[in-house]
């Protein structure tokens, strides 16, 4: 990034622009960012009108004379490519429900992470640059291909780049993408000392499945700081999925939330494989199905959860049918059963080296026949 | 991808065989829509000839069962080999798209 981005910052506590002047000043000081202040919704909107160069808003909820929910409203109609990360109390669900439905980006929770903060700007700008790189290029359209890798830009640049640091545990993920099938991501959450985790795969490619994938993302992230039960959460997430969906996208994806202090894992899966557990004697298991339609698709429908607590040294691994449908020049699949054997008596010494062992196995497998899906894995592992 | 197709009465069976992915979902959905007559109240689709489907072809099945819905016409699947089952039962599919273990069965329910 070269540009200077400017970021608009909404909040009616006074104290909140020292102390972002003070905690970003690397970001400031390397020309990165530059920071505008606004103590409530009306002031904001007319910093904007009299700004075109601000690039996001990150806004409180709360604020006299005008409300972070009515000023997110306003955005389209001041610039349709303005992107809001809209600031919440974990667990407040009717805001975070209706910054969703406004279209905000991304959400962070009340005390303010500064370095969460950091992760999510410096996200939220990189998917800005793409999505304008998208727009300007898109009357230039003239084959697939181009949108396609339009696509892939958009959907590299929702993917987190650092893991979550945590004392309990260590988590590593990666997406290799397929040339020319997009739909899978990732992402990891902090949220109140959990550890949330989620592997996902959108039903198509292109553009449309960018945007779609986007929206779950954020669906998601809402959903998980204003519910607790992984269970609630994606039928949360579905209902805001299937509500405006004319073209019968979905997405399946397993959504786990991680006690570090407990070692308790609680997941559910929308349509999507269950994890595998390696304990650390080596015994390998597929965590029990839970019940669940992908996301998107039907109106009402029930999700279910289950638990499992890891010991020190245990793994869990989250993937994608990228993984187990994996061909092979004999065009036979990769399957479930190579996963498991991949573990069974080796446990892995780390996170990184269980999803590394894996992208080795799959890639040693597929052998030159040509890969057609998207491969994603993530692997947590209790220290 | 090949298709075959028998109707009697208002009941149209379509056998589909072979692979449906993002490659060729859009010419599989157009081509089994190619198939209905306006008469056809009641469409069961034979997938026992089905090696593989993947989460596109999940979609355009869901765009004719829903097209279907809409016009208040019945729409089943049957005859799922082990390997295309799992993927209807791990996506859950088989809560929102009839599925019956044979032709004969679609065509009871």
């Amino acid at each position: 990034m070269t540009d200077c981005y400017k970021i608009l910052v909404v909040d009616d506590e006074p104290d909140l622009e020292p102390l972002v002047l003070q905690r970003m000043r690397r970001h400031i000081r390397a020309n990165e960012y530059e920071f505008v202040f606004a103590s409530d919704g009306v002031e904001a909107l007319e910093k904007l009108n009299a700004d075109p160069t601000i690039d996001m808003v990150l806004s409180d909820i709360n604020m006299p004379k005008m409300d972070g929910l009515t000023l997110l409203q306003q955005l389209p109609g001041v610039d349709p490519n303005l992107r809001a990360v809209i600031v919440s109390a974990y667990g407040d669900m009717d805001n975070i429900r209706t910054a969703m439905n406004r279209g905000a980006f991304d959400f962070v929770t009340k005390p303010i992470d500064f370095d969460d903060l950091k992760i999510t700007i410096a996200r939220t700008l990189e998917h800005l640059a793409e999505w304008r790189e998208a727009l300007s290029s898109r009357d230039q359209l003239v084959a697939l291909q181009n949108e396609l890798s339009i696509a892939s830009q958009l959907q590299q640049s929702i993917l987190p780049d650092i893991p979550p640091v945590t004392h309990g545990c260590e988590v590593s993920a990666n997406m290799e993408p397929a040339r020319n099938v997009g739909g899978d991501f990732y992402d990891y959450l902090h949220m109140d000392g959990y550890v949330g985790l989620v592997v996902a795969d959108v039903s198509d490619k292109g553009i449309p499945a960018s945007m779609f994938m986007m929206s779950s993302r954020t669906a998601l992230k809402g959903a998980a700081i204003g519910l607790r039960e992984p269970e609630m959460v994606l039928a949360e997430v579905n209902n805001q999925l299937q509500q405006d969906n004319p073209t019968f996208m979905f997405v399946t994806l397993v959504y786990a939330l991680f006690n570090p202090d407990s070692g308790l894992l609680t997941y559910s899966s929308a349509g999507h494989d269950p994890p595998l557990l390696i304990k650390s004697d080596g015994a390998v298991t597929e965590l029990p199905h839970t019940k669940g339609v992908a996301l998107g698709i039907a109106s009402d429908v029930e999700y279910t959860q289950e638990s499992v607590t890891l010991a020190p040294g245990d793994t869990v691994v989250l993937f994608t049918d990228g993984v187990t449908e994996a061909m092979n020049a004999d065009n036979q699949q990769f399957g479930l059963d190579r996963l498991i054997e991949l573990f069974k008596n080796q446990p892995p010494e780390s996170a990184a080296a269980a999803n590394a062992a894996v992208f080795e196995c799959v890639r040693a497998f597929a052998g030159d026949a040509p890969q057609s899906d998207d491969i994603t894995c993530l692997a947590l592992r209790r220290r | 991808m090949r298709f075959n197709h028998e109707r009697s009465g208002d009941t149209l069976v379509v056998s589909a065989s072979g692979r449906v992915d993002g490659s060729n979902a859009s010419d599989f959905l157009d081509s089994l829509q190619g198939l209905f007559d306006p008469g056809d109240q009641r469409i069961i689709l034979d997938l026992g000839g089905l090696e593989y489907i993947s989460s596109a072809g999940l979609r355009v099945l869901l765009m004719a069962a829903q097209n279907l819905d809409k016009q208040q016409k019945s729409f089943s699947i049957c005859s799922l080999t082990e390997a295309v089952g799992d993927v209807f039962r791990i996506s859950g599919f088989d809560q929102i798209i009839n599925v019956f273990p044979s032709v004969e069965d679609a065509k009871q329910g």
